[in-house]
């Protein structure tokens, strides 16, 4: 559940880079360890805890027409739970400039759950989304399928949600309505059914938000569960997690609280604190660390007159590499030196006008704050600067 | 005499030719876009800009700008086909014989959101016999910052029909950028820098220095 949360962030995440100018394909491998409890197991109704280790991979391809996610997860609970999980979407925007984008995929997972018995699941889901520059909503739905022990089980969900971004903040809001046969998954949550054939359903109401700075974020979920039929409960569930980025390939990532049970995905309730490592690989690494990048840009006039010297400073970490281009460079990078605690670039022009960016470890250009900025036509931005 | 004349001539020949000799190239057949179709798709709209005598140094350098920036062969072909669709309207806004370099301006300034009259406008209000890039893209520029364009075309028109030089308008770029950045509105650094022009214009002795450059020519 927590893997399909994360790929619900990565997606809408993907939707407001939807532009893809700077998307490339991407490898993350995970590994980490986790503490688990289960409220209905254990030999004290679930104050038993059990150690667990956590291993993922993640894989982007983007192309010029669709994206596909694929990932993949192993989980091992000491004498509580294994399980192996696989996902793959494929992201379809409607043409290059239409806000409408489609998600299809498919998973599927084995796993061997004490108390819930072995089994497996497979579900597939489709999700239609509507995408602005700073907005964007969706519906979709989902079918699936869990064998546990010899028995089989029906679920299904319906979801609408909506996420705007306020700056550094992003937020979603979704309801989603459940219905599954899956007694057994609801009793492991130590819940009380009022028959153990079902059908169960429940409508969940999830509020996220999420601060990003550069590639750090921290998120925190907030589910409220109401039993519709079959059962009569209520829940509440507070899940958190972190993103920081330690290089530009190693992140650490952590997170607690509680998951509620997954009917969809067969995935039982458990409190879980978590933290783990992802290593990027892959042709080009995330941007790290966008916010501590401050560039400027100024002329300083030729003596004689007509032209200048460009001077573009960025205030960057030293073990950075940091590049300029232009069109006075035929937009062929440019490193810049070291001077202080600057990176700084000096470049004889003629008068005129010039478009300019700066990029740190191959991340996006960017333009110098101080500039104009003009659209590129490949989703980003340049800095504008007039010579006299 | 003659000699003297042609050796400088020549030399400037042979100059230009080597500076315009990577750029010819770069247009022609080494345009490092790995993708074949997209290379072709370029190449071909490099090669109809040529046909149409437009300049294609804007198009080889929008497509390196697209290849440095990682773009999909998608956005490189669409980027590339709507600069030249640019450069044709921008030719035509700044007849009768603009040059290269002015019908690049004019092109960026559609880029940053420039109305086409007011292209035209700028062209009109500048002698015929003087380049127009410097107005253009001062007018880019201060368009890009935000400033309604209604408002920068009339501040700019203003200045030349006082015969302002390409320079003063090109400082009223850079000063209202340094306001700008020391924290002004965009449009209140506009307002503040043009009349700054303006009453240097107005005084009898910048007049008379600025006249022979800068003044319309007598219709």
């Amino acid at each position: 559940m927590i893997r399909h949360a994360a790929l619900g962030l990565l997606l809408i995440g993907a939707a407001t880079r939807s532009v893809a100018a700077q998307a490339l394909p991407e490898v993350r491998l995970e590994a980490g360890a986790a503490r688990l409890r289960q409220p209905g197991l254990g030999a004290r109704g679930g104050e038993e805890a059990s150690d667990a280790a956590l291993f993922g991979i993640f894989w982007r391809l983007p192309t010029e027409r669709w994206t596909l996610y694929t990932s993949g997860n192993l989980t091992y609970a000491r004498d509580s739970l294994a399980a192996a999980q696989g996902v793959a979407a494929l992201s379809l925007p409607w043409g290059r400039r239409s806000n409408f984008r489609t998600d299809l995929g498919v998973a599927g997972a084995v796993f061997s759950l004490s108390g819930a018995g072995d089994g497996g699941n497979t579900n597939g889901f489709a999700r239609q989304h509507y995408v602005l520059e700073n907005g964007g909503a969706w519906g979709g739905a989902t079918a699936a399928t869990t064998l546990r022990g010899t028995r089989w089980n029906a679920a299904s969900a319906f979801d609408l949600g909506g996420w705007s971004r306020f700056g550094f903040l992003y937020g979603s809001l979704s309801l989603s309505r459940l219905y599954a046969t899956d007694a057994l998954l609801f009793e492991t949550a130590g819940l009380l059914l009022e028959n153990e054939s079902g059908p169960f359903e429940f409508q969940d109401a999830q509020l996220v938000l999420q601060l990003r700075g550069g590639p750090h974020d921290i998120t925190a979920s907030l589910t409220r569960r109401q039993t519709i039929a079959g059962a009569e409960f209520s829940q509440n569930a507070l899940y958190g997690s972190a993103t920081l980025q330690l290089t530009d390939r190693v992140a650490l990532i952590g997170g607690a609280g509680r998951q509620l049970a997954d009917p969809v995905r067969g995935l039982p309730q458990a409190d879980i604190i978590t933290a783990s490592l992802r290593v990027s690989l892959g042709p080009k690494p995330l941007p790290v660390m966008q916010r501590s990048t401050i560039a400027d840009a100024t002329v300083e006039p030729l003596a004689g007159g007509g032209g200048g010297e460009l001077v573009v400073r960025v205030f960057s970490a030293e073990w950075l590499e940091v590049e300029v281009a232009g069109d006075f460079s035929e937009w062929r990078p440019v490193p810049m030196e070291r001077e202080g605690s600057y990176w700084v670039a000096r470049i004889r022009l003629r008068s005129g006008k010039y478009h300019i960016g700066v990029r740190t470890n191959q991340g996006p250009w960017r333009a110098p704050r101080n500039l104009a900025r003009v659209r590129d036509d490949f989703g980003g931005e340049s800095g504008l600067i007039v010579v006299p | 005499m003659n000699m003297h004349r042609r050796v400088p001539t020549l030399v400037a020949l042979v100059l230009a030719s080597v500076s315009a000799a990577p750029l010819l190239a770069q247009g022609t057949s080494v345009l490092p876009i790995a993708d074949v179709k997209t290379r072709s798709a370029v190449q071909r709209e490099i090669a109809r800009a040529e046909s149409k005598g437009l300049p294609t140094q804007p198009l080889v350098a929008k497509a390196m700008e697209g290849v440095t920036k990682q773009a999909t062969g998608e956005q490189i072909r669409d980027a590339v086909s709507s600069l030249a669709k640019r450069l044709e309207q921008a030719r035509a806004l700044l007849a009768p014989s603009p040059s290269a370099a002015e019908v690049a301006s004019g092109a960026d300034a559609l880029r940053a959101g420039v109305p086409a009259p007011m292209v035209k406008k700028i062209r009109a209000a500048w002698p015929a016999d003087q380049s127009v890039v410097m107005p253009l893209d001062v007018m880019t520029e201060l368009v890009a910052r935000g400033i309604p364009a209604s408002r920068a075309l009339e501040r700019l028109t203003s200045l030349m029909a006082k015969g302002a030089t390409p320079s003063q308008i090109a400082a009223l770029g850079s000063s209202v950028q340094s306001d700008v950045a020391a924290g002004l509105a965009p449009d209140a650094a506009l307002e503040v820098r043009a009349r700054g022009v303006m009453s240097l214009l107005n005084s009898p002795a910048a007049g008379a220095s600025l006249a022979p450059t800068g003044q319309r020519p007598p219709r």
